[in-house]
Formats: structure tokens, C-alpha cells, sequence
């Protein structure tokens, strides 16, 4: 939706690629549409010949990944070229790089950027181990080199723990991914998620959009994001500014992407990973900056300079978003898929133009699938300063009419109101104002 | 279409072979990649401690400390012609690595060949096979047109052996041809001599466009000795040939340096004064990216047994980037697959065989084994490396090929023929060429499929490599064909000459089976180097970057104008 929108505005035909299941999406009237294939994901959206074919036949000259399934799949990006179709997104062998652990960091350690402390690659054995966590201090966690999902890690607290740590994680990683080796790093336990985002063109100019805080999650699922980040030191954070420039430079990237550093208690950024497309949040750097990044990224992919120097991009205020979910938060977040019997996202106030802002491909009558993931909106607001923003927010949230499906309005309600927010006070992974209902009721502890 | 459409090929491993059999297989090669690295290692200790402590206590560095300062630090190196005389006994001496070590390495981000003489074995002096092994590093530096570097630390000739690599074709001086073949190519070659030099040792250096003098070295067509022998003169060896004489009164050498160390660093300095490669610009904006399915699996994907079969496309899929490959001319001989991949973003060409059993185009419905070369399958691979000449493309080939197929139908198609072709074919090509005998290399099979009397510029064998004119079994089914009925079972009933001819056969088998051990083929420089399967991929990395390092030196055509596209629209069809 917001791709076609930003195709329409350069004046190019977007043919949409959807499952059966989204053949009569909202999104897709008036539009040219190929049917991918069946609903499942793996025969359509995540069937990389299929989505290829598609475009091929469809006589596309340039295939945008969207933000999930397959935008970061360096496979399908290098088939897509093969094909003489051009990737909107960076070039194959850079996404390549920057999702392996070690390349990746060893980059942005070399252009400056703050890196966790741990190993110099991969372990040799647990007495590596040991001593490399010994050097960096503990807590420590074990990680799989070809690992991802939280699976074949393990924490050691102290140096007792490390060789039963050790011995688990790879026999973890061994049968997960089919290889045992593990790297090391300091477990920096309370810390905030902190993002930057950038964009380059293919010849070297790169930009930075500002600093995003992700702090408020669930189960790694971002729900609430803001920009500019407000507990980041003014210097740490133009320090990190300027090496994330360098690092995008250097390792050759072209397009939108953005580096994902955790603050730490001691205030220092530190790298974690590179995501090497748009995100959804993305929104909330375009509104702040006031650019449309979906349109730079298709003028990049035609081969356009940036039209924007970092002189000329100038933030303004402070922006909230929202992801709304079809999930009821009251049930542990539980999807709550349905048809939306009424929808009325909130009216921008009269004078606040291009305050409010809201994406969506929802509307009366929509029905929330369960093949994909449960988002139905993100609402944006922008306020003068962080406060501001957060009043006006609770203001849009109360104003967001949802009706037929649960959705997690009360959820941002809750932690927008509370003093924990409002002060800035959590780290990340931590709900504040949020609490959880009980999640087992009595009898059901008891079972297995 | 002037694409080249790859596609993605491979599955995840658990997908085709199951969790048991896979560490099956991964150990019982294990056991055999234990042999290789503790062989390796016995190599890589020369004669031992002592040895390496005389080195050092002259202030100087063994051969391979030299090669691991040399190198950029964090890169590999890939040694070749490790195991060459490997089991020999010279009296009561051994030649571990023939005396030399001979490595691609990386410097100054360049890939070079290293020839490094072994001080700790003889004080680097020269065994029969040693100049066979330093011009077969010479030729492989000269067909990928990589710089050369050697560090001499030679004593000479091995005196007791010297008939044995002194008179022939490629006797000890002929090292010194090809040092002056590769300075006629433009080969760079760079020489630091860090000891002894003396009489054949002392002409390797002076061919080259730079050498460097450590203070302990010298180079003389005569030593002390000698000249004490033949002049009655007390003198030593620096005095005659030291830096104070070649660096100034004859010009023989250029610089002087104090020692190993500052030697070292002046060889990566004049290493990076050649032109940067061209790895990076051939790459046509991609980069390299490992293939999606991890190479390391190759390990427990192909059985031990020979007999047992396993999925070629499952092979190639973790030696290309990304798991992504062009199949050219799939419906044609389909016991052989060919086509092209990247190999560290950079394209190379492949050629397979397929195991186990295919159509028979021959008899409808009927399937015959793969692993062996018909009609189609000879056109095909001889039509696919043809291509790939015009087209500066290098070739891969990966053998597991039990020969060609035998028989009446076999001859009056006139398989004779198609070898013949694909042998010319093979004969003059210049484009690069590698073989890997991941398997099976039998009889002409291994000649067809570029084996080394075919000049593959390296030749890989792996821990379970059998190269043969035929197996044991089948060399002693012929043997005794005249005693053996229609099921290959003994005739006779006569107890006293049936387990004659048992033991007979079984001795036959048995002598068989010992030569084609792959370290009696590298023992006698049959085969250049032994790897694992998992260390064929980064192989594979080194030589194709090698291949593709340099400008002009070679055809390298874009993809535009590949002829590999007309073979593709002639056997396809246009699309």
C-alpha cells in the first residue's frame, strides 16, 4: 500500500504480488495483481521462483520486498538480478554479510562503531570460552554462530557456569542449524533498543534519519517506537551518527537500512545488527524528517543521487507510533482474527497538518486473516517535544474506533499514561503501565 | 538471453539423507580426516624439534614460520604437493615434503605461490622429486600468471641421491627454465635468499626481478668446501658469496637486509607495489557469498563406499554462492550434469557425475548406472568445455567416474571417437582448469574428465580417492578370467588349486586397492595436494580467485557475449 503509493507519486505501475488470500484485499482494487499462489506462505510470499516468475511475466523492471518474508533473503535478492529484475534493497553479497554475526560486527567495529564486547569470531573450545568471558566479564551469553531465534544460547554468570553453558549451547546450535560453533558475548541485561536509521544511494552518499527508541516490546515484537531517541547522550549519539555513515559507506550499502545498537547502563551504543530493509517503523523517521523513504528507496534502485544532503534534513518535534494489533492484550496478546465492523482512525485537528498520521490497509468490513501477522495499523502523532507527542497521542488513541476484533488500543493507553513512560524509565523488553493479567488460573498451574 | 539464469538448487540436508546415516558417513570419513591431519602434521614437523632448534638458534626462521609471516595475517594458506615422497626411505632418511614447502598464499591482499625450501629437513637440501614438485608450483604460478615468491635456504643438491634428480627432462635444472619461462610470461617473481644458496639454488634467485640478502646468507656456484677441495683455499662461504659481495661487487643480488624478519616485510612491500587484482571488478558488482547450504555437510553427504551413491546436485549446491547454479543442457546426457555458478561472486563452470541410476535414451524405459561416460554424456561435456574456453570461463571438474561404458553397443556407437574428442578437446584448452577427484577416477574415465595427464593447472584428490586404470576386483576377475566361469566363480573343484587361485585374486585385489590410496598418488606427484570435503569449497575459493586476479592475461568475456548462450538456445530452444 505505501509502496503503491509512493509508485503512484513517481508515476510507475505497481503490479501487486499477493497470496490467494489477499487476492480481495482492500489494497489491491484498481490494481494490477498476480496471484503468487496458495495462502500458505511458503507457496506464495516466501516462494522465492514463484515471486520472480511473477515479476518476470508481469514484465516488472524493479521487485520491492515489502518489510517481511523475503527482504532480507540475499538468495532471492541475487535471483531476482539474475533475472534482470532490480532488487529494491541493497546489493546480495552486503545483505549477505550483514546477516552473518561475525563479518557484520567485525565491519562496524572497524569503522568505529561501538561493538558488544566477546570473542573474535568463533569459540575454539569451552576453555576459550572461559578465559575470553573471564577477560570481558560477567554475565555472559553463548551464541550459535549460524544460530537466530533465541535458540542454541545459553547465559553464564560465572565462570562455574560457562563449561555446562558451553556444552549445551553447541549441542543446542548442533541440532538446530547443523553446526555447533559458538561466538561469545557480554550479556548487557537492562539496556534500551535504539536504531538509526540510513539511507544510501549507489555512489557513496549516505545518509542518517535520526535515532529511533524501540524500547517497549513483547516477546521481541516492537509495539511502541519514538525518534528522537531521548535517553541517548547528545555526544554518544552524533558520535554513533557519524560511524554508522561510515560503516554503510564502507561496507558498500545501497538503499533503506537501519542498525539496531543497544544502550547500555553505562550510555554507550553499541552494535547489534544491521537490518538490511525498510522496517515497519519507518514511519516514524519520515514524519520526524519529513522525507518519504519509500520514495527514496525506488529513486535509489532507478539509480537517483540522494536528493537530501544530512545539512538538509532537519528534525522537527518529536514522533510517537503505535502498532495496533488485532491481539487482545487482556489474554496474553492472543490474535483476535475477525471481520472489523467499524474502523474510524482518528481526524488530524484542524492546524496540525501532517501531525497525525496513519497507515493502514484496514477499513469497514476488513477481515483479519490468520495465515499472517496481525497488524492492522500504525498510528503516528507528532508533538512539539516528547510530552507533547505522548499527550496527543493518548488524544488519537482515544479517538481510534475499532470495532468487530480486540486490538491493543488499551495496551498503548496504559503504557502512555504511566509515570514510567512519561519519565522515560524502563529498559527494554519491560512494558511499563502494562500489567499482565494472570496467565494461569488456578488448576491449570497444576497441569502439565 | 544474455542473462545467465541461475536458479537455486539444493535442499536442506535433512530433507534427502536422515540425522543416523549422515553421521554415519561424517564418521567414518572422520576417521580418515584424522589419518590426513596427522600426516600432515608429521610432514609440517620436517626431521623435528632439534632441527627446528638449530634453525633458530642461528637467528633464523623455519621455512614455514617464514610462510606465516609472509602472509597476510587471518588468511589461509593452501599448501600443495605435501605428501610428495611421502613413506620414501633414502637409507635411513626420510624427505618429509620432498624437501620443500610450496603454498598459495595470500599477500598484500594478492594471491602469490610461496616456494620456501624446508631448512629443517637436510638444511633445505634437494631430493629426488623436489625440483619435480618446485616446477610443478612454478607451472601452477604460470598458468594462473600469480607472482612467485621464493625463499631459498638450500644447501644443495642430496649428494648421495643426486643422479636421481640431476640428468632428466625434469631434472634439477630445469627450474631454472621455468624461472625464465615465467619472467618470459610476466610472471613477477621475487626471491629472498636467507641462507645457504649454493651451486642449482644459486641460479633460482638470480632469474627473478627482485632479490633480497639476509646478512647470513650467501650464494655461491661453489661452497667453502668445494673450494677447499678443489683450489686448497681456506675461505668461507660468506666470504665468497655473501651480500658484501653479490648486493655490491656483482650485482647479483639488490638489497641487503639484517634479517628473516625485515626480509619478509620487504617482499610484502615489493608485493604490493604489483597492481591490485582484478578479483573485485570481475565480480560485476556482486560480491562473495557462501553457498546457502553449508559446505561443511559435504563431509557426511558422500559416502566412503564407493559403491554407494548419493546426489550430485546436492554436491554442487555447496560449492556454488548461494546455492546457484545455471544447469546447461539438463535433458542431454543426463548422467553428467554441467553448468555454471559463482564461486566467491566470481563464475566458474562445473562438471559432475551423477550416481546412481538414469534413463537409458538408448532403450525405452530401461535405467543404467550413472558414474560412467556414454555417447551423450562425452558430447555433452566435450560441447560444455569447449564453451567454456571461447568463453574464458574456468572449469571445475569434479570426478567420481567409474570410465567409459564397455561393450558392443559401446564400440559400435563408437565411444572411441567421442574420447578422442573430448580428449582434444581438453587438450588445448587454455582457459583454467581444475580437477577434483572426489571419488571414483578410473581407468580412461579419469583421462576424459581432465585428470593430471590432461594439465589441470591443480589436481585435488580427497581421503577417499581411489585413482585407478580399474578396481582390484575387476583387474582380478581379468587376471583370471580363464579359470572363472560366466559368474566370475573359480571353475575348478580341485581344493589344492582353487585356494590357489583364491590367494591370487585376493593378492591382486589387495596390491590394487594399496595404489590407490590417495597419499601413493601424491607420494608420486600424481595428484597435487589431499583435502578434506569440507575444505573443497575454501579450495575452490583460492583457485577461482586466482584465475580471475589478473588483467589481459587471459580471455574473460562478459556474460553478453558467451557462447555458452548458443549452446543453451541450440540444445533449448529459443525462449
Amino acid at each position: 500500500m505505501r509502496i503503491a503509493q509512493a509508485a503512484d507519486a513517481l508515476g510507475i505501475t505497481p503490479v501487486f504480488g499477493v497470496s490467494e488470500a489477499d487476492r480481495d484485499a482492500p489494497y489491491t482494487r484498481g490494481r494490477e495483481v498476480v496471484v503468487l499462489g496458495k495462502a500458505r506462505a511458503t507457496e506464495s510470499y516466501l516462494n522465492r521462483e514463484r515471486v520472480v516468475q511473477a515479476a518476470v511475466q508481469s514484465g516488472c523492471t524493479a521487485l520491492h520486498p515489502g518489510w517481511g518474508f523475503l527482504a532480507e533473503d540475499p538468495v532471492f535478492a541475487s535471483l531476482v538480478e539474475a533475472h534482470g529484475v532490480t532488487f529494491v534493497g541493497p546489493p546480495a553479497h552486503v545483505m549477505a554479510a550483514m546477516g552473518k554475526k561475525t563479518p557484520a560486527k567485525r565491519a562496524m567495529a572497524a569503522a568505529g562503531l561501538g561493538v558488544i564486547e566477546g570473542s573474535e569470531g568463533v569459540l575454539a573450545d569451552a576453555e576459550q570460552a572461559a578465559e575470553v568471558a573471564a577477560s570481558v566479564g560477567f554475565p555472559i551469553l553463548l551464541k550459535a554462530e549460524s544460530g537466530g531465534g533465541g535458540r542454541g544460547m545459553r547465559i553464564a554468570r560465572s565462570l562455574g557456569d560457562v563449561h555446562a553453558a558451553y556444552g549445551e549451547a553447541q549441542a543446542e546450535s548442533a541440532a538446530c542449524f547443523g553446526d555447533s560453533r559458538l561466538y561469545l558475548e557480554r550479556l548487557l541485561e537492562r539496556g534500551r533498543h535504539v536504531e538509526v536509521q540510513l539511507l544510501a544511494d549507489r555512489y557513496g552518499n549516505v545518509v542518517h534519519l535520526g535515532a529511533r527508541d524501540c524500547s517497549v516490546q513483547r516477546n521481541h515484537q516492537k509495539l511502541i517506537e519514538e525518534s528522537p531517541a531521548p535517553t541517548v547522550e547528545p555526544a554518544e549519539m552524533a558520535r554513533t551518527f557519524e560511524a554508522a555513515v561510515r560503516a554503510t559507506r564502507d561496507i558498500g550499502y545501497v538503499g533503506a537500512g537501519t542498525m539496531e545498537f543497544l544502550l547500555a547502563e553505562d550510555g554507550r551504543l553499541r552494535f547489534m545488527e544491521m537490518n538490511t530493509r525498510l522496517q515497519v517503523e519507518h514511519g516514524v523517521s519520515e514524519m520526524l524528517m519529513d522525507v518519504d523513504l519509500v520514495t527514496a528507496q525506488l529513486r535509489i534502485a532507478a539509480g537517483a543521487r540522494l536528493e537530501l544532503s544530512q545539512e538538509q534534513l532537519k528534525p522537527r518535534g518529536h514522533v510517537i507510533e503505535c502498532r495496533i494489533n488485532a491481539e487482545d492484550p487482556a489474554r496474553g496478546f492472543a490474535p483476535t482474527p475477525g471481520k472489523v465492523t467499524r474502523f474510524g482512525p482518528p481526524l488530524t485537528p484542524e492546524g496540525a497538518r501532517g501531525d497525525i498520521r496513519v497507515d493502514t490497509h484496514a477499513e469497514p468490513g476488513y477481515v483479519v486473516g490468520p495465515h499472517y501477522d496481525s497488524l492492522l495499523a500504525k498510528l503516528l502523532v507528532r508533538g512539539a517535544d516528547r510530552e507533547d507527542a505522548r499527550k496527543k497521542m493518548i488524544e488519537a488513541l482515544d479517538a481510534f474506533v475499532i470495532e468487530g476484533v480486540s486490538t491493543t488500543i488499551p495496551f498503548h493507553r496504559a503504557v502512555l499514561s504511566s509515570e514510567a513512560f512519561s519519565r522515560g524509565e524502563y529498559f527494554a523488553g519491560e512494558l511499563p503501565g502494562f500489567t499482565a493479567p494472570s496467565e494461569t488460573v488456578a488448576g491449570e498451574a497444576t497441569s502439565p | 538471453m544474455t542473462h545467465v539464469p541461475l536458479n537455486s538448487i539444493g535442499r536442506l540436508r535433512s530433507a534427502f539423507l536422515d540425522d543416523a546415516l549422515y553421521e554415519e558417513q561424517r564418521a567414518e570419513l572422520g576417521a580418515l580426516e584424522a589419518r590426513l591431519e596427522e600426516r600432515r602434521a608429521e610432514v609440517q614437523a620436517g626431521w623435528g624439534e632439534k632441527y627446528v632448534e638449530r634453525v633458530h638458534d642461528k637467528g633464523k626462521l623455519t621455512a614455514r614460520e617464514r610462510v606465516e609471516q609472509l602472509k597476510d595475517p587471518g588468511t589461509r594458506v593452501f599448501e600443495v604437493g605435501t605428501f610428495v615422497n611421502y613413506g620414501r626411505q633414502f637409507g635411513k632418511l626420510r624427505s618429509p615434503g620432498a624437501g620443500v614447502v610450496t603454498a598459495f598464499a595470500q599477500v598484500e591482499g594478492r594471491h602469490v605461490m610461496v616456494i620456501a625450501n624446508d631448512n629443517t629437513v637436510a638444511s633445505g637440501a634437494w631430493w629426488p622429486m623436489t625440483p619435480e614438485k618446485i616446477q610443478r608450483a612454478q607451472h601452477m604460478a604460470l598458468e594462473l600468471k600469480v607472482p612467485v615468491v621464493y625463499l631459498v635456504d638450500c644447501s644443495g643438491l642430496f649428494l648421495p641421491e643426486q643422479s636421481r634428480s640431476f640428468g632428466g627432462a625434469r631434472g634439477a635444472g630445469h627450474i631454472f627454465k621455468m624461472n625464465s619461462l615465467l619472467s618470459q610470461a610476466g610472471v613477477p617473481q621475487i626471491a629472498g635468499v636467507l641462507g645457504d644458496c649454493i651451486a642449482g639454488g644459486g641460479y633460482m634467485p638470480i632469474i627473478s626481478d627482485r632479490v633480497y640478502m639476509t646478512e647470513q646468507a650467501y650464494m655461491v656456484i661453489a661452497g667453502a668446501a668445494l673450494i677447499k677441495g678443489a683450489k686448497s683455499q681456506k675461505i668461507t662461504s660468506l666470504d665468497i658469496g655473501g651480500p658484501e659481495v653479490h648486493v655490491h661487487a656483482s650485482g647479483c643480488a639488490d638489497i641487503r637486509v639484517p634479517d628473516d624478519e625485515t626480509l619478509l616485510a620487504c617482499i610484502r612491500a615489493e608485493v604490493a607495489r604489483l597492481p591490485s587484482t582484478a578479483i573485485d571488478y570481475y565480480r560485476g558488482g556482486t560480491g562473495p557469498m557462501d553457498p546457502a547450504q553449508p559446505a561443511r555437510e559435504l563431509a557426511g553427504i558422500i559416502p566412503s563406499d564407493a559403491r554407494q551413491v548419493y546426489e550430485a546436485e546436492e554436491v554442487l549446491a555447496r560449492l556454488v554462492d548461494q546455492g546457484l547454479f545455471w544447469e546447461v543442457m539438463p535433458d542431454i546426457g543426463r548422467e553428467m550434469i554441467c553448468g555454471i555458478g559463482r564461486v566467491s561472486g566470481l563464475f566458474t563452470a562445473f562438471v559432475i557425475n551423477r550416481q546412481g541410476l538414469v534413463d537409458d535414451p538408448e532403450h525405452a524405459k530401461r535405467r543404467r548406472p550413472a558414474g560412467i561416460l556414454y555417447r551423450g554424456g562425452i558430447a555433452k561435456i566435450s560441447a560444455f568445455s569447449r564453451a567454456c574456453e571461447s568463453d574464458g570461463i574456468p572449469l571445475v571438474w569434479l570426478q567420481d567416474i567409474a570410465g567409459f561404458d564397455i561393450g558392443a553397443e559401446a564400440e559400435r556407437h563408437g565411444l572411441l571417437a567421442y574420447g578422442s574428442n573430448l580428449i582434444y578437446t581438453n587438450s588445448e584448452k587454455k582457459s583454467p582448469v581444475f580437477t577434483i577427484l572426489l571419488r571414483k577416477a578410473s581407468g580412461a574415465g579419469y583421462y576424459a574428465m581432465a585428470g593430471l595427464p590432461y594439465d589441470p593447472i591443480v589436481q585435488l584428490s580427497t581421503p577417499i580417492s581411489r585413482l585407478s586404470v580399474m578396481e582390484g576386483r575387476t583387474l582380478a576377475i581379468a587376471t583370471y578370467n580363464t579359470k572363472l566361469d560366466d559368474d566370475f566363480e573359480i571353475v575348478t573343484k580341485d581344493p589344492e588349486e582353487r585356494a590357489a587361485i583364491e590367494q591370487g585374486m585376493r593378492e591382486v585385489e589387495q596390491r590394487i586397492e594399496a595404489d590407490m590410496d590417495p597419499y601413493v598418488a601424491a607420494s608420486r606427484l600424481d595428484t597435487d595436494e589431499i583435502v578434506r570435503l569440507d575444505e573443497v569449497r575454501p579450495w575452490l575459493e583460492a583457485l577461482i580467485e586466482m584465475s580471475y586476479q589478473g588483467i589481459g592475461a587471459r580471455r574473460v568475456k562478459n556474460p553478453r557475449i558467451w557462447s555458452m548462450h548458443d549452446l543453451h538456445e541450440l540444445t533449448e530452444g529459443l525462449e
